[in-house]
């Protein structure tokens, strides 16, 4: 599709412009204190708020589409009554701002088991009512691999528009029909396209910072991982992983839910759905006792094998972006870069 | 109305069958859902009680019997203590029905050999009574039912009509230690009465239920009377919470068991990595 | 370096123990390293990198690392808190765990980083170090190290006490309402080995486990009472915290009351006991009416 040149400063009014027109606009920006100071995509209440140049926030993209909590509907008591309280399924309309490739694919992916014959309205609704302006990154730090699942620092997967930082501000690659009518609609903000060679430049040195970081063949893992459950490397695989399960937190595609119900007084409440994980004891456990995944090694084979197997064999697509949260986060020093290059040496297909 | 807000249903019927295990008889509230409403023998719902939560059960009830729906359930935790305090009369939700199903069209001019343990009956009898109401469309009907002892056997009355019938042959049995007195039915671990009954293999199936120890030690004897591993048929319990195939709680290799399950020949258990 | 890696070998050439819990190089920076053979004793290092509170792995609930057998752990003097805490709490018996102790010179908060210790990266913890011997040890090794650059900043916990009820109120909601309810900070925790916590029990909920203000609320205050005068101060739940939630400034205040109250600091000797579990008569109570 089209092309175009934005300023910084168009850039800034551009989000005041979308502000003011009552949406909502998601962009990385500081929360927290002192040294815990960090980045983390949160809505907007100004345009200064935002903060392009300090890298991947923290936590992804997805509590965006999938918040951690939310209430799938009410109810109301009245004797041997209940009334339902439904909730709306229609969101309002967000340009997030700002979310570099790996994050922007990811909804995309998970798109599909939240349409696997069942259309999850919830999700579905806020992703229909979201704009994706990506950023192209860098290229990251050492725990990036996004080129090693197919994306790469300038992939253009799920994002409406593409930002290239040029010395001139931003090129724009104009991707999807939501993109143009974008532009279209702040069509003052946006300049004639003049720096497509120096965007790619851009690129081209981001895709190299991350390229060595990790490659693998991803048929060939998938099939070692649907043949090798029971495989020795597993049963010491998780020794340094605590289970606490901040890799699926943090993860832009990990997606698992638990439902639960809280009183509001004695005759009224809310029905909800909440992150979960497969990182804990208790998602598996059975009322019985009975637990499948009795231990952290099997809990994480599960994390690898329904990322980059079970996901893919089921919907077409590696369940995983390359962040690098999983292993940048991780309190215990787990590593799925590691990981993944020693199943490909396993699987007779590393590069 | 979202995918996770359930239909309104009403307690029509309390009915103990042991001293922890429970059937609610439950008719919907909206009339128009309930003439709508559809499903088959071995699809499962979400039941819950407002305020405490949703649990996952089989749709016990077989789906000739139009108009309401049946749930058998066993006090462990918090909804089913909630499931407990309820009175007839009282409203509950459900959401479903969901999962596959026994392929009862593919068994039509077979026999049918049904064996249960304890809980695992529920399930089962679905199937058990959808087939007598099509009674006609089947040879033999076998049912094999185990229990712990005499107190835990469920669906005691509906044991006693089959017991009654001559198109029925019942093996009733508990646990050594488990009978009473005037019990007059086997006793004997559920594999062993298997191998007594010796359904014979040829034009049959097999739909077994049950805890995972009576699954594995019956498998065997099956085997070794002629049953192949696409003759015979079992569903598979683990912890689910959507029942859609996206919360990813019951995924098991392959499959996620809400959606491609719970119903699964052994041949396709067999393929299962051990991780349920 | 040399020490510590020698030290490993022999505790596991002589089936002393039959895995070593140190530290190792990976592909990313520092990381807990379980070492079952004495050939690979060598990977062991320690520097200031090596944050992570190598106690934790002790407690009885991680079953994947209780079936490895005896364990010899690598601490920190801070970290031997943990240990002490866990023999006191009865979770592990003193003679079933070799501490081998590190002298240490401050630690950073970021086990990726170059390792250089400023006044900006030192972790917290290390500006009120009055262990850098770890005094529990069954071996110490190394030499001690300069003391580490005290850390920069305003004295967070000071300003929140000079803060009033309404500001801190406002202040903690602001924090608290970024917890995503995942309980990393109750699962890296070294202290938290409760087999099934008590947010986890569902009857009856005692709390909720939605990540909403009431909850977070709810969560937090009772893991922070259940810390009280049993916190080692490790800080391995803000180093887990995915909203980096400061949650070392409440149990830093905690530890504060419960030595003003009960002239208790969190000790690495496992035979003084903790206030939470002892009744003294000079026990002050003129809270009680």
């Amino acid at each position: 599709m089209s092309a175009k040149t934005l300023t910084q400063a168009d850039l800034t009014s551009l989000v005041s412009d979308i502000l003011a027109a009552d949406k909502r606009v998601v962009a990385p920006s500081l929360v927290g204190i002192g040294p815990l100071e960090h980045i983390e995509y949160r809505p907007l209440h100004k345009a200064e708020d935002m903060v392009l140049d300090r890298g991947l926030p923290k936590r992804s993209i997805k509590e965006m589409f999938f918040p951690p909590t939310e209430v799938v509907f009410r109810w109301k008591q009245k004797k041997s009554d209940v009334a339902i309280d439904e909730i709306p399924t229609t969101f309002q309309q967000t340009v997030v701002i700002g979310a570099l490739p790996c994050d922007a694919a990811a909804p995309g992916i998970v798109d599909r088991v939240m349409n696997w014959d069942y259309r999850d309205e919830l999700w579905n609704g806020r992703r229909e009512a979201t704009t994706i302006v990506a950023m192209a990154c860098d290229g990251g730090d050492k725990s990036c691999f996004c080129t090693a699942v197919g994306l790469g620092p300038e992939s253009s997967k799920g994002a409406d528009l593409l930002l290239t930082p040029v010395k001139a501000g931003y090129h724009v690659d104009v991707l999807t029909p939501k993109g143009e009518e974008l532009v279209s609609k702040y069509s003052k903000r946006f300049g004639e396209a003049k720096s497509a060679d120096e965007a790619k430049k851009y690129q081209e040195a981001a895709r190299k910072k991350v390229e060595g970081n990790l490659s693998f063949d991803a048929p060939k893992m998938r099939a070692w991982l649907e043949g090798n459950f029971e495989n020795e490397y597993w049963r010491t695989i998780a020794l340094r992983c605590h289970g606490c399960g901040t890799c699926a937190t943090m993860c832009p595609t990990c997606h698992c839910f638990d439902i639960v119900d809280e009183n509001e007084g004695v005759l009224a409440g809310e029905r909800r759905r909440n992150w979960d994980t497969c990182q804990t004891g208790k998602f598996t456990l059975h009322g019985s006792g009975h637990n499948p995944r009795h231990d952290q090694n099997a809990r994480f084979r599960q994390r690898v094998t329904h990322k980059f197997a079970i996901y893919p064999g089921k919907f077409g697509e590696i369940l995983c972006t390359g962040c690098g949260r999983c292993q940048r986060q991780c309190p215990g020093g787990m590593d799925l870069l590691e990981i993944l290059g020693d199943i490909a040496r396993m699987a007779g297909g590393a590069a | 109305m979202n995918l996770y807000q359930p239909f309104l249903m009403r307690v029509d019927e309390i009915i103990d069958e042991t001293v922890d295990t429970r059937t609610l008889k439950l008719s919907f509230q909206d009339p128009k859902v309930a003439e709508k409403f559809e499903f088959k023998a071995g699809q499962f719902g979400e039941y819950s009680v407002f305020g405490a939560g949703e649990c996952t059960f089989c749709i016990a009830s077989a789906p000739t019997r139009k108009g309401y729906i049946e749930c058998s359930f066993k006090l462990v935790g918090r909804v089913t203590k909630a499931m407990r305090d309820l009175n007839v009369g009282d409203t509950m939700g459900f959401r479903g029905p969901y999962g596959n199903s026994f392929p009862l069209e593919q068994m039509y001019g077979k026999s049918l050999v049904f064996i249960a343990g304890g809980i695992g009956l529920a399930p089962v009898r679905c199937v058990i009574w959808n087939a007598l109401d099509l009674r006609d469309k089947f040879k033999d009907v076998t049912i094999i039912y185990g229990a712990r002892s005499v107190g835990d056997l469920v669906y005691k009355r509906e044991l006693e009509e089959w017991s009654k019938r001559a198109d029925v042959k019942l093996w009733q049995t508990v646990d050594p230690g488990g009978e009473t007195k005037d019990w007059k039915g086997q006793i004997g671990f559920v594999p062993t009465i298997v191998e007594k009954a010796a359904p014979a293999a040829k034009d049959c199936y097999a739909v077994i239920c049950g805890p995972p120890v009576m699954i594995k030690f019956t498998m065997p004897v099956l085997e070794k009377l002629g049953f192949g591993k696409d003759q015979i048929y079992t569903t598979l319990e683990n912890r689910m919470k959507c029942g859609i195939g996206k919360c990813g709680r019951c995924n098991c290799g392959p499959v996620y068991v809400c959606k491609d399950g719970p119903v699964f020949t052994a041949r396709e258990i067999a393929a299962l990595p051990n991780d349920f | 370096m040399k020490a510590l890696q020698e030290l490993a070998r022999k505790l596991l050439e002589d089936k002393t123990v039959s895995v070593v819990i140190g530290y190792e190089e990976g592909p990313h920076g520092v990381r807990p390293a379980f070492i079952t053979k004495p050939d690979q004793a060598d990977r062991l290092i320690f520097d200031p990198r090596c944050v992570h509170n190598l106690a934790t792995f002790l407690s009885p609930r991680r079953s994947h690392l209780v079936t490895l057998g005896k364990k010899a752990v690598v601490v920190k003097g801070c970290d031997a808190r943990a240990v002490a805490g866990l023999v006191r709490e009865t979770q592990i018996k003193r003679e079933d765990v070799v501490v081998i102790g590190v002298r240490c010179g401050g630690v950073t908060g970021d086990p990726m980083g170059d390792g250089k210790l400023t006044e900006k990266n030192v972790a917290p913890r290390c500006a009120v170090c009055d262990v850098r011997e770890p005094k529990l040890a069954d071996h110490l090794v190394g030499e001690l190290p300069p003391a580490p650059p005290t850390p920069k900043g305003p004295d967070m916990v000071a300003k929140l006490d000079a803060m009033t009820p309404e500001e801190r109120w406002a202040f903690w909601q602001k924090e608290l309402e970024r917890c995503v309810r995942c309980h990393a900070c109750r699962e890296v925790c070294p202290m938290c080995f409760c087999e099934r916590c008590i947010a986890d029990k569902s009857m009856p909920q005692w709390i909720e486990s939605s990540a909403h203000p009431r909850a977070n609320l709810s969560w937090q205050m009772t893991r922070v009472l259940h810390m009280a005068g049993r916190c080692v101060g490790c800080g391995e739940c803000v180093r887990a915290c995915p909203a980096n939630i400061p949650l070392g400034l409440i149990l830093k205040k905690v530890a504060a009351v419960v030595e003003e109250r009960y002239g208790y600091r969190v000790s690495d000797d496992p035979s003084v006991p903790a206030p939470i579990g002892t009744y003294r008569l000079d026990d002050k109570q003129e809270f009680i009416l």
